[in-house]
């Protein structure tokens, strides 16, 4: 579903040019979920943002259903984040002035119009992310929780090939990040859909069939689950610790 | 749901947010409109006359106003885009294209900028109604004081209202070709730090204000006098200096405070750090609400200034009535003015008359060539009236020796007309025979009654006798003193007055700047005299109470119950405008400065709500706050006065190389004015903590 390959990227700050990414190359299956994990600074989110399209990159290629992003002008791309990619971030970016049913719309009404059937589909997404019951409400009458679930709702609306997180549970506490979690789970199992979500968050990410672990711009390992999310989560940081040279992270 | 619809939803909220833009359009659309609409009425341009310096004064401070304008109206557009940034990179961020967004955007902007610009525009004109019918109704009125709208008015706020709108689009545009994502969603949160500078900012920049002032006044004296060069207008970029200086005091201020004790370093951290990381636009924005608050006082001053001087004159004259006549005109003498008094049971004491002649006096005439000033001597330049010593005496009291040879010329007791009387003369004609007197200055003869533009002289008894030989009734003419014996009598005045120009032929309707002697000059050299071609020189006998009349008439007598009684009167329309100055620039600064404390505030919102976390009680908030605001008014307030009562001192010294009584008397009336000023601040102060406060949440 995605491919990534050989990406480059760099910074430039005060006449210094940083390198953030150094060559990462990985993929993503069709379903799956999974996971970039690294430290501050250790280029995930950079990484996160050139396959979003929210930022160019230096070099290398990065493959969305077999269509490379690279030679896309800004139509292109525009095309590409409406339609075929989804988007959950870290602060919500819910519109204010919208209700929760409107924001879930909004990425369908940017493609043409919302429609009955986009209508329905919506509260399909409100019902399976538990949201229902606030789909008039506006997002500041709501929790973190709520609000990071209707953006998972808005992500789905175009059924898009892959839906990208970044540290979506970030500003939640544990129990809204539970909800959340589970709402990237049951996107997984009911809707096919695949998700590639940024997170130094252990928990969240022992939730994940697969973790990409980055390591100052570099890809350090990926690790498959086996077993269950719990000794998964223990896995995980056991390798957190490795990688941070046996300091806790 | 289409995208339409989804634009309409957005709309409402954003009204919401586009609250200071809808108010900063309408505002500066309103100050313009009634400045334009008032500068324009035909009163104004009357009294205000083409190529002036309180023309070219109140077209200064209209520029100014503009300027100050466009500077909030800039601000709050772009402060309107950051707020709308949020919206606009979510769209983006969900796949809108930006064919999408563009004509959701421009709309938007359109309809906003042409609502409020339109509203302000309607309302400029019952703003200046309101002004000008509130002045004429509590302060004064005349015949003259009739507010004539013209369309014309209206020329300079469409050509605002078109950069209004011309600004709006061209940010949406640049919001629009923004490629990076992030950035524009995080735009409202970004900071605008701005270049530091070392400790030594403020200090050497008070240092440049200074000298860019002085530079920028004296320069165009130093190339006339020195480089008999016409000042071009590039020496008013002399003036740089001033904004640079003012620049670097108000980057001190903002980065490093002024801290004259140790022990207050650290009282005023969080709120100078909530606008040091605003301090672009906080810079800017207190550098034009200074120039505003400046230009405001420049208004007022006038009034103080203008007043103080004429109340000392007028109170401190030794006779009641001075008026002189052309003796070829049927003026009434003593006997008909004795008579008309007892008409108002009034009788005269002090009774003084003399005789005196007009003549020709040569000089040096300053003619530019292109950018060159050429002197060149001129056998016939000025007009002179002149007294013999007897006829001086007789009719001043002033006993005074002339040499034979010599002329004094009639001044105040601190010679401040000075500048305006011939001083170098070395030749007087006759003006009928033609017949010449060479003569040489002697200094000043001491009687402020006879001051007046075209200037009195005393020449020596026999000088006189000489020179006055065959002189007719056009080129002489007599004055007369008198006081009222008890109290005096308003309409008696006014009677005389109105004689004194019907008993006028039309000959003598002349203004005191149209110079008889160089008329006959320049006609006979074939060339045709300015005063014959311009309408500034045009004062009509049908209309005796005009404020142009009133200042300019050659023969306007001196009654102390009329002028003191016709003061406000008679300049009414020059109080007014300068009145309304103060209320424009006022409102501008302060509108300036509230939009400015509230920005810092509110998008450092979360500064407070950190610290109220950490602890902090509503009464440590509510002093950031304070102390915000007052760093915010109080230092455009403090330099924008400073710099022009400065300008004020500057410009009264430079006059004559000393203050005066009365300059001292006005300046200080200007004295009570600043602390008017800065009560009305402080009540700006008060009422923007006010609102922060409750905007903030800091207090129930």
């Amino acid at each position: 579903m995605l491919q990534v390959k050989n990406l480059y990227q760099s910074y430039e700050t005060a006449k210094t040019r940083y390198p953030v990414l150094k060559g990462v190359s990985f993929h993503v299956n069709q379903g799956e979920f999974a996971a970039v994990m690294g430290a501050s600074g250790s280029g995930k989110s950079t990484l996160l943002n050139c396959i979003s399209c929210y930022i160019p990159y230096e070099k290398g290629e990065i493959l969305l259903g077999g269509q490379n992003l690279g030679g896309l002008d800004q139509e292109g791309l525009a095309k590409v984040r409406n339609e075929k990619l989804g988007f959950v971030f870290q602060d919500f970016m819910l519109l204010d002035g919208l209700t929760v049913k409107e924001n879930i719309l909004i990425p369908r009404i940017i493609r043409g119009s919302a429609d009955k059937e986009a209508l329905e589909y919506a509260e399909k997404l409100m019902e399976l992310f538990g949201i229902s019951h606030i789909k008039d409400k506006y997002p500041a009458d709501i929790s973190g929780g709520e609000r990071q679930r209707t953006a998972v709702a808005r992500s789905l609306i175009n059924n898009p090939l892959l839906l990208l997180a970044d540290e979506p549970t970030g500003n939640l506490d544990s129990k809204a990040s539970r909800t959340v979690i589970e709402a990237f789970e049951k996107a997984k199992q009911e809707m096919k859909s695949t998700i590639l979500m940024v997170t130094h968050d252990s928990f969240s990410a022992s939730f994940c069939d697969r973790v990409i672990l980055v390591r100052d711009g570099v890809i350090y390992k990926e690790l498959k689950r086996v077993g269950g999310q719990s000794s998964f989560q223990g896995y995980l940081l056991d390798m957190i610790k490795e990688m941070s040279g046996g300091e806790e992270e | 749901m289409t995208m339409r619809e989804l634009e309409k939803k957005l709309r409402k909220l954003d009204y919401h947010q586009a609250r200071l833009y809808l108010f900063c359009n309408f505002i500066s659309l309103m100050l313009i409109t009634a400045y334009s609409v008032m500068m324009q009425s035909s009163t104004v341009q009357e009294v205000f006359p083409e190529g002036g310096d309180s023309r070219k004064q109140v077209m200064a401070i209209f520029v100014l106003t503009i300027v100050g304008c466009a500077a909030f109206t800039v601000y709050a557009t772009a402060l309107f885009f950051r707020k709308k940034s949020r919206q606009i990179g979510i769209l983006m961020a969900l796949g809108s294209s930006k064919k999408q967004l563009a004509p959701m955007l421009y709309r938007e902007i359109l309809v906003l900028g042409i609502l409020s610009s339109v509203c302000g525009i309607v309302t400029g004109f019952p703003f200046v109604m309101l002004i000008w019918n509130g002045f004429r109704m509590l302060i004064v009125d005349s015949e003259e004081m009739v507010l004539n709208i013209r369309a014309v008015g209206l020329v300079i706020p469409a050509v605002f209202l078109v950069l209004v709108l011309m600004l709006a689009c061209l940010s949406a545009k640049r919001y629009l070709a923004r490629t990076d994502i992030l950035d524009t969603i995080q735009e409202e949160h970004r900071n605008e730090p701005v270049k530091e500078l070392g400790k030594w900012c403020g200090p050497v920049g008070i240092v440049i204000l200074l000298v860019g002032a002085i530079a920028g006044y004296e320069a165009p004296g130093i190339s006339m006098r020195y480089l008999n060069f016409v000042p071009p207008w590039w020496l008013s970029l002399l003036y740089t200096p001033v904004f640079i200086g003012l620049y670097m005091i108000l980057l001190h201020t903002v980065v490093h405070g002024w801290h004259f004790r140790r022990k207050t370093f650290d009282r005023d951290l969080v709120s100078r750090s909530m606008m040091k990381f605003q301090g672009k636009q906080t810079i800017n924005n207190l550098l034009v609400s200074t120039v505003l608050i400046a230009g405001a006082c420049f208004g007022i001053f006038y009034v103080p200034m203008l007043s103080a001087g004429s109340i000392k004159d007028i109170s401190t004259r030794p006779y009641d009535y001075l008026y002189h006549y052309r003796a070829d005109q049927n003026v009434p003498g003593k006997a008909e003015v004795e008579t008309m008094a007892s008409g108002y049971g009034l009788s005269l004491k002090d009774w003084h008359d003399a005789s005196y002649i007009t003549l020709g006096m040569d000089g040096m005439h300053m003619i530019e060539e292109g950018s060159r000033i050429r002197y060149e001597y001129r056998e016939l330049l000025h007009e002179g009236k002149f007294f013999s010593e007897t006829g001086f005496r007789e009719l001043t009291g002033v006993s005074i020796t002339v040499e034979p040879g010599t002329y004094l010329a009639v001044s105040d007791d601190e010679e401040r007309m000075g500048y305006m009387l011939a001083v170098s003369s070395t030749l007087l004609t006759n003006m009928d025979t033609r017949d010449t007197l060479d003569i040489g200055f002697a200094g000043y003869a001491h009687f402020g009654m006879l001051t007046d533009e075209n200037g009195f002289y005393v020449l020596n008894d026999a000088d006189f006798a000489e020179i006055a030989e065959g002189i007719s009734g056009e080129w002489s003419g007599r004055a007369a003193l008198f006081n009222a014996d008890g109290e005096d009598d308003y309409q008696f005045a006014k009677e005389l007055f109105y004689e004194l120009i019907q008993s006028s032929d039309e000959s003598c309707e002349l203004p005191s700047y149209y110079n008889r002697v160089y008329k006959i000059a320049e006609n006979e050299a074939g060339r045709t005299y300015w005063g014959d071609t311009m309408a500034i020189s045009e004062i009509h006998y049908d209309d005796p109470d005009s404020s142009e009349f009133r200042r300019f008439w050659t023969y306007m007598p001196r009654f102390r119950m009329l002028d003191k009684n016709d003061f406000i009167r008679t300049y009414a329309v020059f109080l007014m405008m300068f009145l309304f100055i103060f209320l424009i620039c006022t409102t501008a600064g302060c509108v300036i400065c509230y939009t400015r404390c509230q920005t810092i505030a509110l998008n450092n919102r979360y500064v407070f709500d950190d610290l109220r976390k950490l602890g902090a009680p509503p009464a440590f908030l509510k002093q950031e706050v304070k102390r915000q605001c007052c760093t915010v008014i109080r230092t455009p307030s403090v330099i924008g006065i400073f710099s022009m009562t400065f300008l004020y001192t500057l410009i009264m010294f430079a006059n004559d190389g000393r203050l005066t009584i009365d300059e001292i008397m006005g300046l200080s009336a200007c004295g009570v004015v600043i602390v008017g000023i800065g009560l009305l601040l402080y009540v700006v102060y008060r009422k923007t903590v006010k609102a922060l406060v409750k905007e903030l949440g800091i207090e129930g």
